[in-house]
């Protein structure tokens, strides 16, 4: 997910998005390519036991930074890469003072597992754990401490995870094998530190014979995307290019201000994103965290950061594609003229796109762009108003429901822009291996590695996840929420004259997740000096 | 069927503050427990009731502040009769921890609150009500019980469309639209025999009438305050040099206005659509609505004729009275000065505009209101458990003669706006909103802001931003510390992160809360009304039939 294309090379390659010096060099590889040229990856869940400050090894950062430099975003093509985040508690172990850790956004300051946002995210009600979440709660995650304000209450006794994480590392290389002895490499190199990788994960992008990258269930994946933009009429907001060096357009469908991923530029709000900063000291002149944005006395410790949504979710193949065995043959019995209902044309209205990623219409499928690429220029007000092609429960329309919620074409483009304000840059891969037949259950397990940068967790992440994903009523629907990944109910198919109704179950699993920081590459090097 | 948005504000006693938060919970915690359905108790007690919640405000700048909020079908005194044999016993504790009031209420206040009192305490209650200062009512006209009784069909059709054998072909399945509402409407009118009778109109053709003759008038009363100023020099002034000085001044505002226009630096905001933008106005919009420009126009046109004659004609009466010329001497002189007032609005209006642009230029904002992270984490606590959500705020007024005439004007002319406007169930592209209301409080020093909406708070503040900054900066904007506006309905709340923080710190903790209808949104009640009022019909044509299936 989130590859960028989802070919790997096609006839005529698209334009993608850059970022200009000196952005580009100050700026994790990772915000603006999913490394789609580096297929094996590997995610090193780190956890540094020692005491804050481990006078004898030096920084640990440091160390790290010499295995595993961390790709800048000036897009040379290197044959490993390496991307790095920091949960609130990583921070806080990297030495951060408790003055410049107050300065982030609440929602990355409390965690992903606090008790409201637990609910907000449907992960836990009522002290329960739901079904979209493994047995027994979630394996890690950053352990953020309770914080004042919580009031003390036991029964809102916060979840700790039996796995503490500090800092996410995300290795990409060409083989498998290369990736393995990377990681090895730095588990050694690691190790005298006191730091220890307690969890990892094998990535994957394999391209398959048509050149599609998919996810578990079968579906192209890393289709959509936001595309930032800039403003090249502004000397300090001439911030993105195209590939080939020329200015990057608005895109009309998917454009968003740059503020939207990186924290210090200008966003949907026309303000610059906030990020945290750092008393402007001796140190961090010497990491060359810039001033640009800070207010008088601090230097910028977000510009040129995000906030890396991650979510660990464990995908049941055999469960989804029998289940929808079971769907269709239920359906096909109670209307034996539904030949066309099958297993396979309810997985892709579950998607809202066929398996190789082409949007579903109410008459066929969209036609592929001029790239022989999915197209993804569209909206629903025109095309799709009633959901008859692209269902209004469906995964792709819930995440990003596009202008279809105006309920005229003369509101579509105020719809649009309003649902712009809610968009995130995916950048996970899945993990596990490829499943021989998605209908048997092998016991192995699989799932998306989930990765989306943003700059505001609470109006993009969550709001996607809440107001669309899980809303049991979004759309005018009632009682359902996203068939994919939510819980077990009902999903519905419009259709003329009377739509389908799919008992859907749990095919999705949370197995681990929390909200880090993504530090710029100055921020990085700020932090990994702190404690020399 | 008519609907009635109150409040009761109270000032409390400082010290009694706590113990006044703490029956509110157990009242709370009492209904929730009462019976097998939570909160059956009021449900039942209150067969009128919408929404209903108890707040505390707590603010540095004032007391604290006990707000009753209620939202019924009907008039107050069913409800305040109901009200009483429900709620009397838990609320007259709660009235003794409010401040004695300090005017000719004093005495029903302690005839309810004195030990052992039976005096009903909704005489205080409702001598204490206030009405709304601009309201909305979703779903405008669709009482509680058919509410209720169309969701049971809605739920009903769910268990017919259902096969409950596996393998047996549907009987609803391979038949066209026209026949499934049939089948439909025969399954169910046995169990809903009200489907056989027409539903009575939403809104009554006198309300309809009522609230276009209370728009016209305020309208008339907008045009004749603006032209005060013109037609005070009118009787002497040739009308030539009257257009010229017109000309003149409304050229020197006009220079003045330009120079202003601008945003102040680092603070606009370009919002691309959804306020009140020229581009929500556009020829895609029916011609039936005020938002197709040739509608608006041809609209204004009409109100400012009638505008012309009526005040024409009032004046010559009036004339008549005062100077005792016959009807047809004193016609045409008031009819030149009503014109010459009128053109002269050319110029009042925007220097009304003017000063109110010089103030908002010297407006501090509120860019990071303190929010006590307790009280967060307590409103937090008690959000997206239902379909809907529940908020409260007060806030400041902006001191000064203009804020003053134009927050009275523009919630007046915003409150019968919608009135006449918003009949559709939804306000504009907002279609989350069940009942809302904004109230002067405290002398109109301070703005009460209650609302009643669908999903979460989150994404209802982000619906104001994106999609309705216009009217809510209209009627907000002169709240102390509003992000900066521009023109009274420009950017303001479109300062997105701003604006959230500022109305977060302005909230209280609603501490008790009540809906009658937990699972249903906005949008999914009229989609049960359209699917009732469909199987209210014997027949459907084809093309009905299937945008009427397709909400099933
Ligand atoms: C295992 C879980 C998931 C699977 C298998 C999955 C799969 C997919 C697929 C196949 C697509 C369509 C192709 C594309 O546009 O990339 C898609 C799109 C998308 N998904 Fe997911 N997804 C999962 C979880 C999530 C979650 C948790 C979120 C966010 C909270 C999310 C947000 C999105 C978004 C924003 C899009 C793009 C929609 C658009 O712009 O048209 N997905 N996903």
């Amino acid at each position: 997910m989130g590859a960028g294309s989802v070919t790997a090379s096609t006839v005529k390659e698209r334009l993608s998005w850059r970022l200009k010096p000196p952005h580009d060099q100050q700026t994790q590889g990772i915000v603006v390519s999913g490394f789609s040229g580096l297929p094996a990856g590997k995610a090193l869940f780190l956890h540094c036991d020692g005491p804050d400050a481990d006078a004898g090894q030096g920084p640990w950062l440091r160390t790290l930074m010499r295995v595993a430099p961390i790709a800048a975003s000036d897009g040379k093509p290197e044959k490993r890469a390496a991307a790095i985040a920091f949960t609130w508690t990583g921070l806080q172990k990297a030495g951060l003072s408790p003055e410049a850790l107050a300065t982030f956004a609440a929602p990355f300051r409390e965690g992903m597992y606090q008790e409201d946002r637990l609910r907000r995210l449907g992960d836990k009600i009522k002290n329960e754990w739901q079904e979209p979440v493994i047995d027994g709660g979630p394996l890690w995650s950053g352990n953020v401490p309770v914080s004042d304000g919580d009031t003390p209450d036991p029964e809102s006794a916060r979840v700790t995870t039996r796995t503490t994480v500090h800092a996410l590392l995300l290795l990409y290389g060409e083989a498998v094998a290369d990736v393995q002895a990377w990681s090895d490499e730095i588990e050694q190199a690691l190790a005298p530190h006191s730091v220890k990788i307690v969890h990892h994960l094998a990535l994957d992008l394999q391209f398959d014979q048509d050149g599609i990258g998919r996810e578990h269930f079968g579906f192209a994946d890393g289709v959509s995307q936001p595309i930032p933009f800039g403003d090249p009429n502004v000397a300090s907001e001439d911030t993105v290019v195209l590939s080939d060096g020329k200015p990057a357009p608005r895109d009309p469908w998917h454009g968003v201000p740059l503020g939207e991923i990186l924290l210090g530029h200008t966003n949907a709000h026309a303000e610059k994103a906030p990020g945290p900063i750092v008393r402007d000291d001796e140190r961090a002149r010497a990491a060359k965290l810039p001033l640009q944005g800070a207010p008088e006395g601090f230097l910028n410790l977000g510009l040129n950061g995000s906030y890396m949504v991650v979510r660990e979710l464990r995908q049941y193949v055999a469960r989804f594609w029998q289940s929808l065995d079971d769907n269709a043959a239920r359906i096909r019995a109670h209307d034996p003229s539904a030949t066309h209902v099958t297993a396979d044309w309810l997985a892709e209205r579950i998607v809202g796109r066929n398996i190789d990623g082409h949007l579903l219409c109410p008459r066929g499928l969209l036609a592929a762009d001029e790239y022989r690429q999915p197209q993804n220029g569209f909206g629903f007000a025109k095309l799709d108003p009633h959901g008859q092609g692209c269902p209004l429960g469906s995964h792709v329309r819930r995440a990003n429901p596009r202008d279809g919620l105006a309920q005229n074409l003369a509101s579509a483009p105020a719809l649009l822009d309003a649902v712009n304000n809610h968009r995130i840059l995916r950048r996970g891969r899945k993990y596990g291996p490829t499943p021989t037949d998605s209908r048997i259950d092998d016991g192995a397990e699989r799932g998306l590695l989930f990765i989306c940068l943003n700059a505001d967790i609470a109006r993009q992440f969550e709001f996607i996840q809440q107001t669309w994903l899980l809303n049991k009523n979004f759309a005018t629907l009632y009682d359902e929420t996203d068939p994919l990944m939510g819980p077990k109910g009902r999903f519905t198919i419009p259709e003329q004259p009377l739509r389908r109704i799919v008992e859907v179950q749990t095919f999705i699993q949370l197995a681990g997740g929390e909200y880090f920081f993504l530090p710029s590459l100055p921020a990085l090097n700020y932090l990994s000096g702190l404690q020399d | 069927m008519r609907q009635t948005i109150l409040s009761v504000v109270l000032d409390v006693d400082p010290q009694s503050v706590r113990h006044l938060s703490d029956l509110i919970e157990d009242f709370k915690r009492q209904q929730e427990e009462a019976g097998t359905e939570s909160y059956v108790r009021l449900k039942d007690g209150l067969p009128s009731l919408h929404f209903l919640s108890m707040s505390v405000f707590q603010s540095a700048d004032y007391d604290p502040v006990f707000v009753i909020e209620a939202n019924f079908d009907g008039a107050s005194d069913t409800f305040w009769r109901h009200f009483e044999a429900t709620m009397a016993d838990h609320l007259r504790p709660m009235l003794r921890c409010c401040k004695r009031p300090v005017d000719n209420d004093e005495p029903v206040y302690d005839a309810v609150t004195k030990p052992g009192a039976r005096e009903p305490v909704v005489t205080y209650l409702a001598r204490r009500t206030l009405r709304p200062s601009v309201f909305h009512q979703g779903n405008r006209g669709l009482e509680r019980e058919r509410i209720l009784r169309e969701r049971d069909l809605f739920l009903a059709i769910k268990g017919e469309l259902a096969q409950p054998s596996p393998t047996a072909p549907n009987p609803y399945r391979a038949i066209p639209a026209e026949q499934i509402h049939t089948r439909l409407r025969n399954a169910m009118s046995r169990s809903f025999p009200w489907l056989a009778e027409p539903a009575s109109p939403r809104i009554p053709w006198t309300e309809r009438t009522a609230d276009f003759c209370r728009l016209l008038a305020f309208l008339f009363a907008t045009f004749l305050c603006l032209s005060i100023p013109g037609m005070a020099v009118a009787p002497v002034t040739p009308a030539l040099r009257f257009a010229v000085l017109t000309a003149v001044l409304a050229g020197l505002v006009a220079i003045g206005l330009w120079r202003m226009h601008r945003a102040r630096a680092g603070e606009g905001v370009p919002t691309r659509s959804g306020g009140l933008t020229p581009a929500s106005l556009s020829v895609k919009n029916r011609l039936t609505s005020f938002a197709h420009p040739v509608t608006l126009v041809a609209g204004l046109l009409f109100v400012v004729a009638l505008y012309v004659v009526a005040a024409t004609v009032i004046g010559s009466v009036l004339t008549m009275l005062i100077t005792g010329l016959s009807y047809a001497d004193s016609f045409w002189p008031t009819a030149r000065v009503v014109l010459l007032g009128l053109a002269s609005i050319a110029f009042t209006a925007p220097a009304v505009v003017l000063w109110l642009r010089w103030l908002e230029r010297r407006d501090s904002s509120h860019d990071e209101p303190p929010v006590d992270v307790q009280l967060l984490r307590e409103m937090a606590r008690r959000e997206d458990w239902i379909a809907q959500n529940h908020m409260g705020s007060v806030v400041l007024i902006k001191p000064g003669v203009l804020r003053t005439i134009l927050v009275r004007t523009g919630h007046l002319g915003l409150g019968l706006i919608l009135r006449a406007i918003a009949t559709d169930g939804y306000l504009g592209s907002m279609r989350t909103v069940h009942f809302a209301h904004w109230a002067f409080i405290n002398n109109g020093s301070r703005l009460m802001f209650f609302s009643n909406f669908d999903h979460s708070w989150e994404s209802y503040l982000d619906d104001f931003i994106e999609k309705a900054h216009g009217g809510l900066t209209l009627a907000w904007g002169s709240g102390v510390g509003f992000p900066p506006t521009r023109f009274l309905v420009l950017d303001g709340a479109s300062h997105g992160r701003k604006f959230k923080a500022w109305a977060r710190h302005s909230m209280a903790v609603s501490r008790f809360w009540f809906s009658a209808y937990r699972d249903l949104t906005v949008d999914q009640i009229e989609r049960n009304a359209r699917i009732a009022d469909g199987l209210r019909k014997a027949t459907l044509k084809a093309q009905e039939a299937t945008a009427w299936a397709r909400d099933l």
